[in-house]
């Protein structure tokens, strides 16, 4: 009774495992780095003027997937809350809009440098959290979504007041924001895009890890069944802070990046309509499985980018009808369905296998009869 | 003597608008034995139960746990003392592994819950617990697959697996058996004294088939109507016609003997 034999697969060697299941990560992010490269040969743009940023398709793109980059870590920061944790929120878009506003505030108004704005969003973004963690003793599950959501309405409302039109522009954006030369989004794009992009690849790592920590594990555990969570002696209430804490802070770095990244900070980033983006991300890409979120994201502007294009203002009909079939074909979102079906086309290869070389083994068999 | 005493409900008391529940219920628990509650179908059992394990708050009364009150502890402060709970209603985390289901339970009472960075299988202790305990429940063939896919009576040994992880002194349980096949019982009954006799443990049981608890409980206290009926040795209580009456109708018209 007491001797007992670990299987062999809990036994494999985390790192090695690690480095294996990372192969993915390890080509996206090469080819991530070649993109601008690639687009400026298939434009036969030479190297040169794209290291000097002169305007070009792949300069264009390049824009895009910046915008795809600063969506993916937003996506990332609400899968840790919704998909991971189990908190529905409604209020999201406030972290995003939080970092971008601050950002933008105090670069316009108060002529603060980077890091120490950067510092400051930080800061904002903890803060929020905590005002959002605030009541998570007391209400749980949709009463929780339903505070978030009023709780970021107010931020909705607030900065697009009068009274602050000179700090937040009201309704029609903040507007003038100067970011600093070394990271101006027109004469700098190229520096821009690589910057997105580790910062991009930096929240994606952090986030894989802090799911497979312990703490994650427990965050796991709550969404799976809160009460048994309680039982077992886990207060919970501390792992869903700090979950919505680095959630936060994560889509307040996004937003200030955001910020930098585009001429005019529009109130919308901070509305309802932005949160229900981050959950058709998450959907999309797969709840609760972090790359869906990433690939969630890039679907979700390349899609939107490609139907404006060629259909224009009524691209958000066919938008919507593919969302719908994302939903009933794809129910566990794209990465989601893609883990789930792994088992059976691996055994569908064994299958495949077998057919060419396993004839031969069933002859010897015979043989050896 | 006193020192026995393990668990004890002073006086608990629960109401629900006009309904007396639980009705002043006093019970001692001494250590390491077992003692089950058992009666009809509605004489309280369940209420008591969470009022013992903090999910209820009583209207009055107290709940002693080897000296200390822990009426009004929050819940999961309770299972850091060295109390075990499970429900009638399997509780589990239905989308991960058995292992991973144990591994989370004995994870909850170390220090290291808090660690951000380190990837969890380099506590190696949590996980060689969750084997040990797997191997306990016999689960050692299922520990890969996913909590939810296990038929019924495996996954109600995967929760009293879960409880068993951190190693408690006490372990209340309402109804272990509830929804099992009839020929599952005895292997869960058997697993639970052979737990109990093993570790040193304290079992409190609620059930409502007699006839399950009579071989293995050291100590019964009868429940009806919310009160205490009748207490003492499974052969007392056998030969109890109070009791006898009480199951067989002559209090309460309930045909639940089996």
């Amino acid at each position: 009774m007491s001797e007992f034999t670990a299987p062999e697969v809990a036994k494999e060697n985390i790192y090695w495992a690690t480095i294996k299941n990372s192969r993915g990560l390890l080509i996206t992010i090469l080819l991530l780095a070649i993109l601008p490269f690639i687009i400026a040969l298939v434009d036969g743009q030479p190297f040169s003027e794209l290291l000097s940023n002169d305007p070009g398709q792949s300069k264009f793109y390049q824009a895009l997937m910046i915008e795809i980059f600063i969506l993916a870590v937003y996506a990332i920061s609400y899968d840790l809350i919704f998909g991971i944790t189990g908190m529905i929120s409604f209020g999201h878009a406030m972290f995003f809009g939080v970092g971008a506003y601050v950002t933008g505030i105090m670069f316009k108004s108060f002529g603060w440098s980077l890091l120490p704005t950067i510092g400051l969003v930080i800061l904002a973004g903890i803060v929020n959290a905590l005002i959002f963690g605030i009541v998570l003793p007391r209400v749980k599950g949709i009463t929780w979504a339903l505070v978030t959501l009023g709780i970021a309405e107010v931020f909705f409302i607030v900065i697009q007041s009068r009274e602050l039109v000179d700090f937040a522009g009201a309704e029609i954006g903040l507007q003038g924001v100067t970011p600093p030369e070394y990271l101006n989004p027109v004469t700098e794009r190229l520096r821009f895009y690589y910057l997105a992009m580790i910062f991009m690849i930096l929240v994606y790592i952090f986030y894989k890890r802090f799911v497979n920590s312990p703490t994650g594990r427990v965050c796991i555990a709550n969404r799976e069944n809160e009460n048994r969570a309680i039982m077992l002696g886990y207060n919970t209430f501390w792992y869903k802070l700090t979950a919505l804490i680095i959630s936060s802070v994560t889509a307040g770095l996004a937003g200030a990046l955001h910020a930098i990244f585009h001429p005019i900070i529009r109130p919308d980033i901070a509305g309802l309509s932005f949160t229900i983006a981050a959950l058709l991300m998450v959907l999309i890409g797969g709840v609760g499985t972090l790359s869906g979120a990433l690939i969630g994201a890039a679907t979700f502007r390349l899609l939107s980018f490609g139907l404006d294009r060629y259909l224009g203002g009524s691209s958000q009909i066919i938008i919507g009808i593919v969302y719908v079939g994302i939903v009933l074909y794809l129910p566990f979102g794209i990465v989601g369905t893609w883990n789930q079906r792994s088992v059976r086309r691996k055994e569908g290869r064994e299958q495949l296998l077998r057919m060419f070389t396993g004839s031969k083994e069933k002859k010897q068999d015979e043989n050896e009869e | 003597m006193e020192n026995n005493i393990i668990l004890e409900s002073i006086k608990l008391r629960k109401e629900f608008g006009a309904l007396v529940a639980v009705a002043n219920v006093s019970i001692k628990v001494k250590a390491n034995t077992i003692h089950s509650i058992i009666g009809p179908n509605g004489a309280g059992k369940t209420t008591y139960f969470n009022l013992l394990s903090g999910n209820l708050e009583p209207t009055s009364g107290r709940v002693i746990f080897k000296g200390r009150d822990i009426t009004n502890l929050p819940l999961y402060r309770t299972a850091h003392l060295g109390i075990g709970r499970s429900f009638q209603i399997t509780n589990i985390f239905p989308n991960l592994t058995v292992l991973e289901n144990v591994r989370l339970a004995s994870q909850a009472l170390g220090k290291d819950n808090f660690k951000f960075i380190r990837d969890y299988r380099h506590f190696e202790q949590y996980e060689h617990r969750a084997y040990e305990v797997i191997n306990q429940v016999g689960l050692t063939e299922r520990a890969l697959s996913q909590a939810i896919s296990l038929p019924h009576g495996d996954k109600r040994k995967l929760e009293l697996g879960m409880i068993l992880a951190p190693d408690p002194e006490l372990l209340l349980l309402d109804e272990p058996t509830a929804g099992m096949a009839a020929e599952e019982v005895p292997e869960i009954m058997e697993l639970i004294q052979k737990v109990q006799k093993s570790g040193k443990k304290t079992v409190m049981l609620v059930e409502h088939n007699m006839n399950v608890v009579m071989s293995i409980s050291d100590y019964i206290s009868v429940m009806h109507q919310g009160q205490i009926l009748a207490e003492g040795t499974p052969s007392e209580i056998a030969s109890n016609e109070v009791v006898q009456s009480a199951y067989l109708g002559g209090l309460y018209s309930d045909l639940q003997v089996s």
